[in-house]
C-alpha cells in the first residue's frame, strides 16, 4: 500500500477514566497537529456502538486508511477496533492503539498535567507506528481431515475410538508388536480390582474392528514435515516374517518352534517362542518371528502350510501418510533401580519391581499367578512394598510417580486376597497419596485388612546368603528410630520415567519436554493437552506419571482438541509472522541458519547455499529470530525494525534524558504494567513503553539507538525464567543477548542502572510499579548532566555500531 | 533374568535363569577336543575357539572352547552335532534338546555293531585300541556276572564276552574295528571326507597337528620327519587344522555327514558350514528325489534357489 498515509485518531474519554486526569481536548487538539493526521476526535465511549459508528463514518468520510484509538489497553480492545474498521473495509492490521488509561490515566492520577503530556507522547508514538503500518492477510491452510495417534496404550486407544466415533481416519501407531501398552501388562486395577485385560481387551479388538482405524504397529516414527493440518509423516513397519493378511492367529507355527527367548512382556520373567504373540490377546492378532533368536529350521513354514502367512524374506516397509493433527500417547517406561545400590536390585533373587509383581500375581503369567520367589520357587511369607523408589527423590527423579501408593495397596489387597493369612505385608513409604475418588477409601481397606503400614524411608537392603531373606534397614519417622525388617520378598515401585525414545520423538515432533524429561504442555492449566507445536496434542503418561482414569480423560480431552481443527476445512494462521528477506539473508554465501537455531518452533530453515525460509504455518510471530539475524534479513510483520525505530524516535524525541524506554513483552511484563494501571498503583510518568509480543524480538541496536538519542533509562522486561515465556524460549534468547550488551556498555562507562532487563509476570501489578519508582529515583540521583555526559561519550561508539548495519 | 557362567578345571557351564524357567549349557571339558564343530553351526555366535599358546619346546595343545552365557539362547544345536558328546543342554534341570524333539535338527548316527560270539575270552584289543578310553571288555556268566579269573573257571564255554561302548562320546575312528583279531566290530564313520598334508609347506620339525588329534594314527611321523595322514582313522574333526600354523598346509574337506533323517533349513545351513555348498545341495537332491522338491518350490516361496 503506497498510498499516502491518512490517520484518523479517536481518543476515548472512557466516562471518567481517561477525562477525569487527561485534558482530552488538548490532546485531541494535539493529536491533529501530528504527521499525516486528518482528523482528530474525541467520544465518550468509543468502544461503544456510537464510537464505532463513529470511526466508520470518519472512515469514509475522510478515506482514512489508518486508525488509532487512544484509549485502553490494546490486550483489551484491539480485537474490537480491528473488527470495526475490517467493517468499514480496512484491513484489520491497519489499526493501533494507544494506550492511554492503563499507561497514563490509571496510574498518574495526582499528576493530570504530566499524564496529558505522556498521553500525548503515547498518541505520537501509535501515529510514528501507524505511518508505517501495511495491511496483512490472515492464510487459511486447508485441513487433511485425518489424525494420527503414535502410542497404543489406553490414552491412545481412547483417542483413536473418540476420533474414529466422530467420523475421522485414525492411524494408530505402535512401536510394539500389540496395542495395549502398560495397562495390558496388570493384573487388577485400582480402585475397583476388575481385571485389568477384561476391560482393556475388549477395547483392543473394539480398535482393530473399527472402519476409521488403521492399526500400524510394530513400526517407528521416522519424519514429521509440514504443519498444523497438513502433516507430512513417514514411518517404518519393521518386518515381523509374517504377512498379516494371512496370519489367522493361529498359534500352530508357535507350538513347533524349538526356540525360546526371554519375553520381555512378561518382564523377562517367563519365555515365548522365536515365533509368537507377546500375550494371547494381542492385536493385532498377527505373530512375528524374532529374527535375534530364529535358527531358520523353517517348522513354522511347514505348520503354516497353504496359509502361506510366513515370508522370511519380509523388509522393513516405509509409509507415508498425510494428517491434519498428531497425537502423542507413547506412555512411560518403569526405572529399574540397577544403578542403586541400596535395594540390591539384579543383585539380589528375590527383589522385584512392582512391575514384575503384576506379572507374577497375574493368573496368566509365566507362574500361572503363583506369587514365588525366583531364589527358591517358594512362595514368600512376609513381602515388603517399598515407595518412592527413584521418585521424589532430588538426586534422581523429582517428581512424585503418582501411581505407586495405590498400585502398592492394590498388590498388598491382592495378596492378602489370595493368600489370606499366610503373607505379611509391609508398605514402607514416605506420604500414602491417595487423592481422587474411591482411593482414600481404598487405602482404608487396605487398612482394615492388616497390612502394615511404616513410614520412612529405606536405606539399605541386605540379602542373607544362606535363607536368601532381605533384611531391610530404614529409618521409621513416626517413632523417629531405626527399624530392621526381615523379608522375604521385596517389591520396589519404582518410578515413573518418560518412555524410551522420548528425546527423539520430541526432536522430530518438535515438542519440548520438560525437566523431567516427559513432554511438555503448551499451559499447565489451560492448556494441559495442546504442545507448543500446533496440531499436536499430547495424553497419558507421556506427558508425566497418570493413572488409568486420568490417562483416558486425557486421551478423549486430547481426541476433541484434536476436532476442533480436523472438523474444519480451513484452519486461520495469524499473519503477525516473520519473513526472510531471500536478498538478504547470508546463509547463500556462508553457513548461518542462527534463525534454525533461535526459533523455539522448528519454522525456520536454512538448506545449505540457500536462503533461510519461515514456515508461515509454523512461526508463532514471536520475532526472536529477526532480532538474533545477523544480516537484518528477517522481517516481523506488524513489529517492523522501522516501526519500531519510529515508536522510538517518537517517544525520545523531547526531553530523552528524563525518560525510561522500556520494552514490555505482551504476555508478561504488558500485562503486569496494564494491572499496575487497573490497580491504580500510582508510579512516576517516566516511562514510554514500547509493546513487543516476546521480548526475544528487543533487537540490541533498538537499546543502542535509545542510548544514542540519549534516552535516560532503558528496560527490557519479559515473562520470569525459566518457563514462563509464551514463545517457550524467546525470554532466554533475549536474556543471552543482553548480557553480551551489558557486557559491553560496562567497559564504556555506562552507569550500570541505566540498562535493565527485568522479569514481571502479568500478575506482578505492583513489582511493575515499584520497578518504574526505583528507576526514576535512580535517574534522578544519576542526575541528568552525568546522564548527558555519559551519552556524549558512548554516542560516538554507538552511532558507528549502528551505522555498521545499515 | 539372572545369566550365570561358571568354570571348573573339567567343567564350563552357563545357566540362563528366569522366573519361571532355567536353562543350562554344561561342557564336559574333558570330552572337549577343541574342533570347533559346534562353533561353526551356532547360530548365536555364542562359541568361540580359544588357541592355547605354543610354548617352545613343549607339545602343541588342543584349542580350548568359550561359550558366552550372553549370547547363547539354549537352543542345543551344538550338543547332538559335536561327535565327542562333550555338550549337555538342561532345560529345569533336565536333559532336552528342543531342536530334536522339534525335528529341527537331526542327531549323528553312530553306527556300531559288535557280534560278541567271536570274541577270544582273554582279548582286549579293542578296549586297549580306543584312543578315548570309550570300550570296556568283560567276561559274564550266562546270569550276567561279571568273571575275572577266567584261566580258573571250568564252566568257559558258558562265559561270555560283553562289549560295552560309551557311544554317545564316540567319534567313530573306526580304531577298535581295525585292531580286533576276529572281525568282531563294524563301525561307520560319522563324518566322511578326505585330509590332505600339503607337506612342502610344513614347517621343519613341526609335528603341531599331530600332537592335538585326539585320534593316536590318524596322523603319524614318517622316517622322514614328517607327518603324514591315515584316512583310515581321521574322523574329520578338524582341530589339526585350527592349530597348523601355515595356511594352506592342511586341507580338510568334510562330504558326508551321518545323521538322521531331517528336513530342517536349520540343518541346511550347518551341513553347508560344515561341509559345502555342494555337499548341502547334493543332499537336498537326494531328499526331493520324492516329490518334497516340488511342495518345497511351493512354501519356499522366497529361496527360489531349490
Ligand atoms: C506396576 C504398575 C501398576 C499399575 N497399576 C495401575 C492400576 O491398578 N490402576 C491404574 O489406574 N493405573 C495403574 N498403573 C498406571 C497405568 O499403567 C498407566 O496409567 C497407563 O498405562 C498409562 O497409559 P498410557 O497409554 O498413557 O501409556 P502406556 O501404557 O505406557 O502406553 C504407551 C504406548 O505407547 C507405545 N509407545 C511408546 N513409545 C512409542 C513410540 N516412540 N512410537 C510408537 N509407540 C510408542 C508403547 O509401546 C505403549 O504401547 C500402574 C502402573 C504400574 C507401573
Ligand atoms: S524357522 Fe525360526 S521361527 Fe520358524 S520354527 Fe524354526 S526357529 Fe521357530
Ligand atoms: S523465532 Fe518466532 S518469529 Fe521467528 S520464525 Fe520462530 S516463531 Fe516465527
Ligand atoms: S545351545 Fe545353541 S546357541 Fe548355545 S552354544 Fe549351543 S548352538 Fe550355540
Ligand atoms: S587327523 Fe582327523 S581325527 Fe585327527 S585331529 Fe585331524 S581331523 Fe581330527
Amino acid at each position: 500500500m503506497s498510498l499516502e498515509p491518512r490517520i484518523g485518531v479517536f481518543v476515548c474519554h472512557c466516562g471518567l477514566n481517561i477525562a477525569g486526569v487527561i485534558d482530552v481536548k488538548e490532546l485531541t487538539e494535539y493529536a491533529h497537529t501530528l504527521p499525516n493526521v486528518l482528523v482528530a476526535i474525541d467520544n465518550r465511549y468509543t468502544c461503544a456502538d456510537p464510537g464505532q459508528e463513529e470511526i466508520k463514518k470518519a472512515i469514509e468520510e475522510h478515506k482514512l486508511n489508518r486508525v488509532i484509538v487512544a484509549a485502553c489497553s490494546p490486550r483489551m480492545h484491539e480485537p474490537t477496533f480491528r473488527r470495526c474498521i475490517a467493517e468499514a473495509g480496512l484491513n484489520p492490521y491497519l489499526f493501533e492503539m494507544a494506550n492511554i488509561r492503563e499507561f497514563s490515566s490509571w496510574c498518574h492520577p495526582s499528576t493530570p498535567k504530566e499524564a496529558t503530556e505522556k498521553a500525548k507522547e503515547i498518541v505520537k508514538m501509535a501515529v510514528a507506528k501507524a505511518r508505517l503500518l501495511q495491511s496483512l492477510e490472515t492464510m487459511e491452510v486447508p485441513v487433511t481431515n485425518k489424525a494420527l495417534i503414535l502410542g497404543g496404550g489406553i490414552a491412545g486407544i481412547s483417542a483413536a475410538l473418540d476420533l474414529a466415533d466422530m467420523g475421522f481416519k485414525v492411524y494408530l501407531v505402535e512401536k510394539t508388536e500389540s496395542i495395549g501398552g502398560h495397562m495390558a501388562q496388570l493384573d487388577k486395577t485400582f480402585p475397583t480390582l476388575d481385571c485389568s485385560i477384561c476391560i482393556e481387551g475388549p477395547k483392543m479388538v473394539d480398535v482393530s474392528r473399527h472402519p476409521n482405524i488403521e492399526i500400524i504397529s510394530y513400526a517407528d516414527l521416522l519424519s514429521v514435515e509440514g504443519f498444523v493440518g497438513n502433516f507430512k509423516v513417514k514411518i517404518r513397519k519393521n518386518p515381523r516374517y509374517v504377512i498379516d493378511e494371512n496370519c489367522t492367529g493361529c498359534g500352530e507355527c508357535r507350538d513347533v518352534c524349538p526356540i525360546e527367548f526371554p519375553n520381555k512382556w512378561d518382564m523377562n520373567m517367563g519365555v515365548r517362542k522365536a515365533i509368537s504373540v507377546p500375550f494371547d490377546q494381542a492385536v493385532p492378532l498377527v505373530y512375528t518371528i524374532n529374527m535375534d533368536y530364529c535358527i531358520e529350521c523353517y517348522k513354522c513354514v511347514d505348520a503354516c502350510g497353504a496359509r502361506q502367512a510366513i515370508n522370511f524374506d519380509q523388509k522393513p516397509g516405509e509409509v507415508e501418510l498425510e494428517v491434519g493433527t498428531i497425537l502423542v500417547a507413547t506412555g512411560f517406561d518403569i526405572y529399574t533401580p540397577y544403578d542403586d545400590s541400596r535395594y540390591g536390585y539384579g543383585r539380589y533373587d528375590n527383589v522385584i519391581t512392582a512391575l514384575e509383581f503384576e506379572r507374577l500375581i497375574l493368573a496368566a503369567g509365566p507362574t500361572g499367578g503363583k506369587v514365588v520367589r525366583a531364589s527358591d520357587g517358594k512362595k514368600p511369607k512376609t513381602v515388603a512394598f517399598i515407595q518412592c523408589v527413584g521418585s521424589r527423590d532430588v538426586n534422581k527423579y523429582e517428581y512424585c510417580s503418582g501411581f505407586c501408593c495405590m498400585y502398592a495397596l492394590k498388590n498388598s489387597i491382592l495378596l492378602r486376597e489370595k493368600y489370606h493369612e499366610d503373607v505379611e505385608t509391609y508398605i514402607l513409604y514416605m506420604d500414602m497419596r491417595t487423592h481422587f475418588k474411591g482411593y482414600e477409601e481404598f487405602y482404608r481397606r487396605a487398612r482394615e485388612q492388616g497390612i502394615n503400614f511404616i513410614r520412612g524411608r529405606v536405606s539399605q537392603i541386605n540379602e542373607n546368603p544362606k535363607t536368601k531373606n532381605l533384611l531391610i534397614r530404614a529409618e521409621d519417622t513416626m517413632l523417629g528410630e531405626p527399624i530392621e525388617l526381615e523379608a522375604e520378598l521385596v517389591v520396589l515401585c519404582t518410578a515413573a520415567i518418560p518412555s524410551k525414545g522420548t528425546d527423539e520423538m520430541s526432536r522430530i515432533l518438535n515438542v519440548t519436554r520438560g525437566t523431567d524429561g516427559f513432554f511438555m504442555e503448551s499451559h499447565p492449566k489451560l492448556k494441559p493437552l495442546d504442545t507448543p507445536a500446533d496440531g499436536i496434542f499430547l495424553a497419558g503418561a507421556c506427558q508425566g506419571p497418570k493413572d488409568i482414569p486420568y490417562s483416558v480423560s486425557q486421551g478423549s480431552g486430547a481426541a476433541a482438541r484434536a476436532a476442533t481443527i480436523l472438523s474444519q476445512p480451513t484452519w486461520k494462521i495469524e499473519p503477525i509472522i516473520a519473513v526472510v528477506d531471500s536478498n538478504k539473508c547470508r546463509n547463500t554465501k556462508a553457513k548461518c541458519g542462527i534463525c534454525v537455531k533461535a526459533c523455539p518452533y522448528g519454522a525456520p530453515m536454512a538448506p545449505e547455499e540457500k536462503p533461510a525460509e519461515i514456515n508461515p504455518a509454523m512461526c508463532h510471530g514471536c520475532g526472536t529470530c529477526v532480532a538474533e539475524c545477523p544480516s537484518g534479513a528477517i522481517t516481523q510483520m506488524h513489529f517492523t525494525d522501522a516501526q519500531i525505530f519510529a515508536q522510538i524516535r517518537a517517544a525520545l524525541e523531547k526531553n530523552p534524558g528524563d525518560k525510561i524506554l522500556g520494552f514490555l513483552c505482551n504476555w508478561c511484563s504488558y500485562a503486569g504494567a496494564d494491572l499496575a494501571g487497573t490497580s491504580r498503583f500510582e508510579y512516576p510518568p517516566t516511562l514510554r513503553a514500547i509493546r513487543v509480543m516476546c521480548s526475544g524480538r528487543v533487537d540490541r541496536d533498538f537499546i543502542l539507538e535509545a542510548l544514542r538519542l540519549g534516552a535516560g533509562m532503558v528496560l527490557v522486561a519479559a515473562c520470569h525464567l525459566p518457563y514462563d515465556c509464551h514463545y517457550i524460549s524467546g525470554n532466554v534468547k533475549m536474556k543471552a543477548r543482553m548480557e553480551a550488551l551489558t557486557k559491553m556498555f560496562e567497559k564504556l562507562g555506562l552507569s550500570p542502572e541505566r540498562f535493565r532487563v527485568e522479569y514481571v509476570s502479568a500478575a506482578e501489578g505492583v513489582k511493575f510499579a515499584d520497578l518504574i519508582r526505583e528507576m526514576t529515583e535512580q535517574m534522578e540521583t544519576l542526575g541528568k548532566e552525568k546522564i548527558k555526559a555519559e551519552n556524549e561519550k558512548l554516542r560516538p561508539t554507538l552511532e558507528r555500531m549502528l551505522s555498521k548495519k545499515k | 533374568m539372572k545369566l550365570l557362567k561358571n568354570e571348573t578345571e573339567n567343567e564350563l557351564t552357563i545357566e540362563m535363569i528366569l522366573h519361571a524357567k532355567r536353562y543350562s549349557l554344561t561342557l564336559d571339558k574333558t570330552r572337549c577336543t577343541g574342533c570347533g564343530i559346534c562353533m561353526e553351526i551356532c547360530p548365536r555366535e555364542a562359541i568361540e575357539i580359544k588357541k592355547t599358546p605354543k610354548v617352545d619346546g613343549e607339545k602343541a595343545k588342543p584349542p580350548t572352547i568359550d561359550i558366552s552365557e550372553e549370547k547363547c539362547h539354549y537352543c542345543g544345536m551344538c550338543a547332538p552335532i559335536c561327535p565327542f558328546g562333550a555338550l549337555e543342554v538342561r532345560i529345569n534341570g533336565e536333559y532336552i534338546i528342543p531342536v530334536i524333539n522339534s525335528e529341527s535338527f537331526p542327531q549323528l548316527i553312530r553306527e556300531i555293531e559288535v557280534d560278541t560270539t567271536k570274541c577270544d575270552l582273554d582279548c582286549v584289543d579293542c578296549e586297549q585300541a580306543c584312543p578315548l578310553s570309550l570300550i570296556k571288555v568283560s567276561v559274564r556268566t550266562p546270569n550276567g556276572k561279571e568273571v575275572t579269573h577266567i584261566a580258573s573257571r571250568p564252566d568257559k564255554e558258558n562265559l561270555k564276552v560283553v562289549v560295552d561302548i560309551e557311544e554317545n562320546f564316540c567319534p567313530c575312528c573306526r580304531l577298535c574295528e581295525v585292531k580286533c583279531p576276529e572281525g568282531t566290530i563294524h563301525v561307520e564313520k560319522i563324518f566322511h571326507g578326505s585330509l590332505r598334508i600339503n607337506r612342502e609347506k610344513c614347517p621343519e620339525g613341526c609335528t603341531d597337528c599331530l600332537d592335538v588329534c585326539p585320534i593316536s594314527g590318524a596322523l603319524y611321523l614318517s622316517d622322514d620327519g614328517k607327518v603324514y595322514v591315515n584316512e583310515l582313522y581321521c574322523v574329520y574333526c578338524g582341530v589339526c587344522k585350527i592349530v597348523c600354523p601355515e595356511e594352506g598346509a592342511l586341507e580338510l574337506h568334510r562330504t558326508y555327514i551321518r545323521h538322521t533323517p531331517i528336513h530342517s533349513g536349520a540343518w541346511n545351513k550347518a551341513l553347508e558350514k560344515l561341509t559345502s555348498t555342494k555337499v548341502m545341495t547334493k543332499e537336498l537332491q537326494t531328499k526331493s528325489l520324492t516329490k518334497t522338491q516340488e511342495s518345497l518350490k511351493k512354501r519356499f516361496l522366497w529361496r527360489r534357489k531349490f
